[in-house]
């Protein structure tokens, strides 16, 4: 069983990798799909508790690096999906040094046998634990928001992802139709044409998700949130599907931004 | 220490030279003391590092104060776009630590308010190719001449973070109300150790679904944090607008989120600023902000 | 019955019934009063003894100030087979026995909440009660303690061979490791493993008791809600399910606060 490798990331911290990485996986798995997401930041792991998984982890990544036990013994199931989504959790107590990129992407490797999907939660930034993340990828999914110092950070990274010869496709996070509208915000089109990028989702802000996020539920779960309904959409389309994408706000364009990156 | 505030008029007559001046002699002047060292820092991206760094340094500096930023987010710069200043940017930071530019050339002086200078980072470059010591040793040379040095980190707590931490002594480490932020703000503090005098600031708090249950309240992140706070930001579109325009919402007299961080630049000056009335919170909301320079370590 | 030797006492319990050698050391412990208080001793028996038979050894010598340093069933003994003697790997390392049993692809067994016994759901009998409180040091455990004082944050970990003391908290994210007992004058959030050689008698103390997850010995248990209140609760192994007794229970504690 050979999974497809995918890394989530993003340059930019805080525009919504874990929450990304945590719903796509739980909506593939409720979808039928094995699923493995990995927590690439060590030392700053969050993929567990977004999961609400936390209390069960035993061993994590480290440990299988450093030999003290099993992959499978590591691997924390989320047994609201059956047999179909497992987290590999990141250690907390140590620091990304502990792993090289050859280690992870042993790691990865070892876990694209169990599975259909390998998501990996790549951490912020563009250093030592963004190089393990991408290391056993085979494709990368760029998650953005509407804002300038994110989208310059996604052009960073998405130059990064080049030099590795990734494909990749693109998620714009937390847009504000209202924003976009009123010109106060860029709108998506704007935002793929500075990436140069394939779009997979548009997810609109929402902070009634932030206290789903605190209670570890993922969106899928609960009826009463509608962007579970998104994130089933971008795991469609990761799986192929044509599903056209539901337009938020008009366009806009920003020429500042334009200069600053042609400069930066 | 604060200098004397600059008369707005003479700031906009004459034609502002990019190289900082020799502090002006003035009857009144203070004995020159070390300027401090502050780095703002989380762990978690996205909770506002860049954004606090920006308008608490120009609303410092709108006091009179002589600031400098560093951006030490080598490969991701972004502080010279929330300051705006980023079409200025020449020469960064490792051009200075690597002896290809004079600091003076490299330093950039805001023209709104002309006590800013800004010290941008490299954006093609890697945060390993920083040297900890040579950076500890040009803010202790920065210190010599400003009265503050305001460093803003990276997220994580990699090479970028231990950089950035090199020469500070105090931190503000901003956190959201969010498990995963102060579950990092946490490992921060563990990693900044007890030689680093420590402050919080809690960013994008959103009263209403505190009420509704709906979001962590400031006491519930300070229950864990157990830090002194230094303030409390509620969530507010204008700071992104803002952002994206390059004019610090500091400097916005009519925002009520540039008062806030105008009440925390005060605080750090040593000013006790009540927190403000805000008719729409509930009484206990405002208690719990308590002593802003007590609270428990 | 007692013998001197170098380092400490053996007492002798072997070459007749329990019940005698035990009626004979408390009237040779009253008889030395304090004279023995601040030795340690060894303990061989003939055959390994209960549990409450060495529970009720354990007290006299505990009641009489000797600490007990480890205690051999000569019948089962090839080579010395001590019962709780500490082993001689000084890490604090989850053993490889311990891991194997508890790593499971599920996860965690059993749920904190569903071990906490209040009030009149308590199963555990008044008497035993008092007899689990006034339990001894584990014999296993190394007579050492690491004391800390300050707060744990994410992050960080603590580990001893002997018993862990933390006055602060331990924040989500950190860890403490004890081959003995854990004790948290503080609220306890993040994971602790006391007996983490092994030793099935450790016990987890704290004001908060609100671990992420317990470790005890071999057993785990998976973190609950907070409660919010403060209650100093105490952890610990009853067969093989870890059990939680909120302070107040304790007989003798509430007796005593009574009579305040």
């Amino acid at each position: 069983m050979k999974a497809r490798r995918i890394v989530v990331t993003s340059g930019k911290g805080g525009v919504g990798k874990t929450t990304t990485t945590a719903n796509l996986g739980a909506a593939l798995a409720q979808g039928g799909k094995r699923v493995i997401l990995v927590d690439a930041d060590i030392g700053l792991r969050n993929l567990d508790l977004v999961l609400g998984v936390e209390k069960r982890i035993v061993f994590d990544l480290v440990e299988v690096v450093e030999g003290r036990c099993q992959l499978r013994q590591a691997l924390v199931r989320d047994k609201r999906f059956g047999e179909n989504l497992a987290i590999l959790p990141a250690a907390q107590t140590r620091d990304k040094t502990a792993v090289s990129e050859e280690q992870f992407a042993g790691i990865v490797r070892g876990l694209a046998e169990m599975c259909d999907y390998v998501i990996i939660d790549s951490p912020a930034g563009i250093e030592h634990g963004f190089r393990n993340a991408v290391a056993g990828a085979a494709e990368a999914i760029v998650v953005t928001t509407p804002e300038v110092s994110a989208i310059r950070d996604a052009d960073r990274v998405i130059a990064k992802l080049q030099d590795r010869k990734l494909p990749m496709r693109l998620i714009v996070n937390r847009v504000r139709p209202e924003m976009v509208r009123a010109g106060e915000m860029m709108s998506v089109d704007d935002v793929c044409d500075i990436l140069s990028a394939e779009l997979l989702g548009i997810v609109p802000d929402d902070p009634e998700v932030i206290d789903t996020t605190n209670r570890g539920i993922p969106l899928v779960l609960d009826p009463t949130q509608r962007l579970g309904a998104i994130y089933i959409k971008i795991a469609r389309r990761l799986e192929g599907e044509i599903i056209p994408f539901t337009q938020l706000g008009g366009g806009g364009f920003f020429s500042r931004l334009f200069e600053a990156l042609r400069a930066g | 220490m604060e200098t004397q505030r600059l008369a707005a008029e003479s700031v906009e007559a004459a034609p502002l030279p990019e190289a900082p001046q020799a502090p002006a002699a003035q009857a009144d002047s203070q004995p020159k003391t070390r300027g401090r060292a502050i780095v703002v820092t989380s762990g978690k991206g996205g909770v506002g590092k860049t954004t606090t760094t920006a308008n608490v340094g120009i609303a410092l500096a709108a006091r009179g104060a002589r600031v400098v930023l560093i951006d030490a987010d080598v490969g991701l710069r972004n502080l010279d776009l929330v300051l705006g200043l980023e079409s200025r940017v020449r020469y960064h930071l490792l051009d200075v630590l690597e002896g290809r530019a004079e600091l003076d050339d490299a330093l950039i002086r805001d023209k709104r308010v002309p006590t800013l200078w800004l010290l941008a980072a490299a954006q093609n470059r890697e945060k390993d190719d920083v040297e900890t010591a040579a950076v500890q040793a040009l803010i202790e040379r920065l210190r010599e001449a400003y009265d503050y040095v305001i460093v803003d980190s990276p997220a994580g707590i990699e090479m970028g973070f231990k950089n950035a931490i090199a020469g500070a002594d105090e931190a503000i480490v901003v956190c959201t109300p969010e498990v995963a932020a102060v579950r990092d703000v946490d490992r921060v503090v563990g990693l900044l150790g007890n030689r680093v005098d420590v402050k919080l600031v809690v960013n994008r708090i959103r009263p209403a679904l505190v009420r509704k249950g709906k979001m962590l309240s400031v006491d519930d992140v300070n229950s864990i944090l157990r830090l002194p706070l230094l303030g409390v930001l509620g969530d507010a579109p204008d700071v992104i607008v803002a952002t994206n325009r390059g004019e610090p919402v500091a400097l916005d007299e009519n925002a009520p989120i540039g008062a806030a961080y105008r009440a925390i630049a005060a605080r750090i000056a040593g000013e006790d600023v009540p927190a403000p009335a805000a008719p729409d919170e509930p009484a206990g909301f405002l208690e719990k902000l308590g002593s802003l320079f007590g609270g428990r370590r | 019955m007692i013998r001197g030797k170098a380092g400490g006492l053996e007492i002798v319990f072997s070459g007749r019934p329990f019940a005698d050698a035990y009626e004979e050391l408390l009237t040779r412990l009253r008889e030395g009063a304090s004279f023995y208080r601040g030795t340690q001793a060894t303990v061989s028996f003939d055959r390994t003894p209960s549990a409450d038979d060495l529970q009720r050894v354990a007290i006299a010598l505990g009641g009489a100030g000797i600490a007990w340093d480890g205690a051999y069933a000569l019948e089962e003994a090839t080579s010395p087979a001590a019962l709780g003697r500490p082993s001689a790997e000084r890490s604090v390392q989850l053993s490889d026995a311990a891991k194997s049993l508890v790593a499971d692809f599920a996860g965690a067994r059993s749920d904190l909440k569903q071990r906490r016994h209040r009030g009149p759901r308590r199963k555990i009998e008044a008497a035993s009660l008092v007899a689990l409180a006034e339990r001894p040091a584990p014999p296993s455990a190394e007579p050492n303690v690491l004391y800390h004082r300050g707060t744990l944050r994410g992050g960080q970990s603590l580990a001893n061979v002997g018993h862990v003391v933390i006055v602060g908290d331990v924040n989500p994210g950190a860890e403490l490791v004890a081959g003995g007992d854990i004790l948290v004058f503080g609220a306890l959030r993040g994971v602790a493993h006391a007996g983490a050689q092994g030793d099935r008698s450790a016990r987890v103390y704290a004001l908060a008791l609100e671990p992420t997850q317990l470790r005890i010995a071999t057993t785990i248990a998976a973190g609950m809600e907070r409660t919010g209140l403060l209650v100093p609760e105490e952890a610990f192994l009853d067969g093989d399910r870890i059990t939680i007794v909120a302070a107040g229970d304790i007989p003798h504690v509430r007796s005593r606060a009574e009579n305040l």
